[in-house]
């Protein structure tokens, strides 16, 4: 083992994180390296003065403040309304999945549908009729076909009489 | 009644529960702070990260997956925080740096522990950023070599050698009050 290699693991051989095997093995180098053993010594030493090292305590009312802001955050983000993207963000994924499947179905029941009511080219006859006659379903023709003697043939007959006749 | 762990007062939160993400700050407020104020050296800006820390984390609840420890989770975000904070910062150049300590027995014992305080915090902040983090997160907070690697989304390798360099850089700026050990 090369010391480079060894003095990389210091850390974590000084704190027992190694590897059985690989901590035997720095182990041993450890024993005939006095160069690495320094090493070893000074990062022991750094370790205690960094760890005498104080810092000051939490500011008072910090995790208040942060309380607050996420209360606010909450509030603006509930008051911003109904937002599908989140809202889906939300839904576990089998609904997805689900939301999915049904849509193909959905869309494919519809395609099928139009395909069988109407075949290419051919308009059903009813639509002919329609358009051939807007008019008809409203009998607005219904004078033309009355029965003899009836009123509004009676109506017809005065206002179709040639002109000069009543003179 | 047993304590509920970190991370299944993380799930009550995604479920919307705010008393549960106010445990989780209360369990947490306090290193969330230390590793923002060493990576710093500020107060004002270590409360700045460490509280935008929170409210992210509170942000992606909704997405939240137990897949770490729930503390290795906050130190990415911390860090991840940290290093934006540190590329935004226009660099401020100052002389008010403490003096290096004197190697001498005499100078080291005139030093109060502000002084030493001090003395630790500037030789943090001349490390490079992910050498500082690496040593804040190793040396004051005690995560483990593999814990540091996920919190900093590198691979243990990379992280050995961050320690490796900043170890050295840091025996040689306190060189004088490692004489005391």
């Amino acid at each position: 083992m090369r010391c480079e290699d060894v003095t990389t693991r210091l850390d974590a051989y000084a704190a027992g994180e190694l590897q059985p095997a690989l901590a035997a093995k720095l182990a041993a180098h450890l024993d005939l390296c006095e160069s690495c053993q320094q090493s070893l010594h000074r990062l022991k030493r750094l370790a205690a003065v960094l760890g005498q090292a104080s810092v000051p305590p939490v500011p008072d009312g910090f995790a208040a403040r942060i309380m607050a802001k996420a209360r606010n955050r909450r509030v603006s983000v509930a008051s911003a309304g109904w937002n599908p993207l989140r809202w889906w963000r939300l839904v576990p994924a089998p609904m997805h999945a689900a939301a999915a499947a049904v849509l193909v179905i959905g869309l494919a029941v519809g395609l099928l549908m139009s395909w069988t009511t109407l075949p290419a080219g051919q308009a059903a006859p009813g639509q002919a009729t329609v358009q051939a006659d807007p008019l008809a379903p409203y009998n607005v023709d219904y004078l033309t076909d009355a029965p003899d003697g009836s009123l509004a043939q009676t109506y017809l007959a005065l206002v179709s009489t040639p002109a000069g006749e009543g003179k | 009644m047993p304590t509920p762990s970190d991370e299944n007062l993380m799930l009550s939160v995604r479920d919307g529960n705010l008393a549960a993400f106010e445990w989780i700050v209360l369990r947490h407020q306090a290193e969330a702070w230390r590793v923002a104020y060493r990576f710093t050296g500020d107060a004002a800006e270590a409360e700045d990260i460490a509280q935008e820390s929170f409210l992210r984390i509170l942000d992606a609840a909704p997405r939240y997956k137990p897949t770490a420890t729930f503390r290795t989770y906050l130190f990415r975000v911390l860090n991840r925080l940290c290093i934006d904070h540190i590329r935004k910062k226009r660099p401020i150049f100052t002389d008010s740096l403490p003096q290096r300590t004197d190697t001498a027995p005499s100078a080291i014992q005139r030093l109060s522990d502000g002084e030493r305080d001090a003395a630790t915090q500037a030789a943090l902040a001349l490390l490079p950023t992910n050498q500082r983090m690496a040593v804040v997160l190793r040396y004051f907070e005690s995560l483990s070599v593999a814990e540091i690697a996920e919190a900093m989304g590198t691979s243990v390798k990379a992280v050995e050698g961050l320690l490796a360099r900043a170890r050295e850089r840091l025996e040689s700026l306190l060189a004088g009050l490692m004489e005391d050990f």
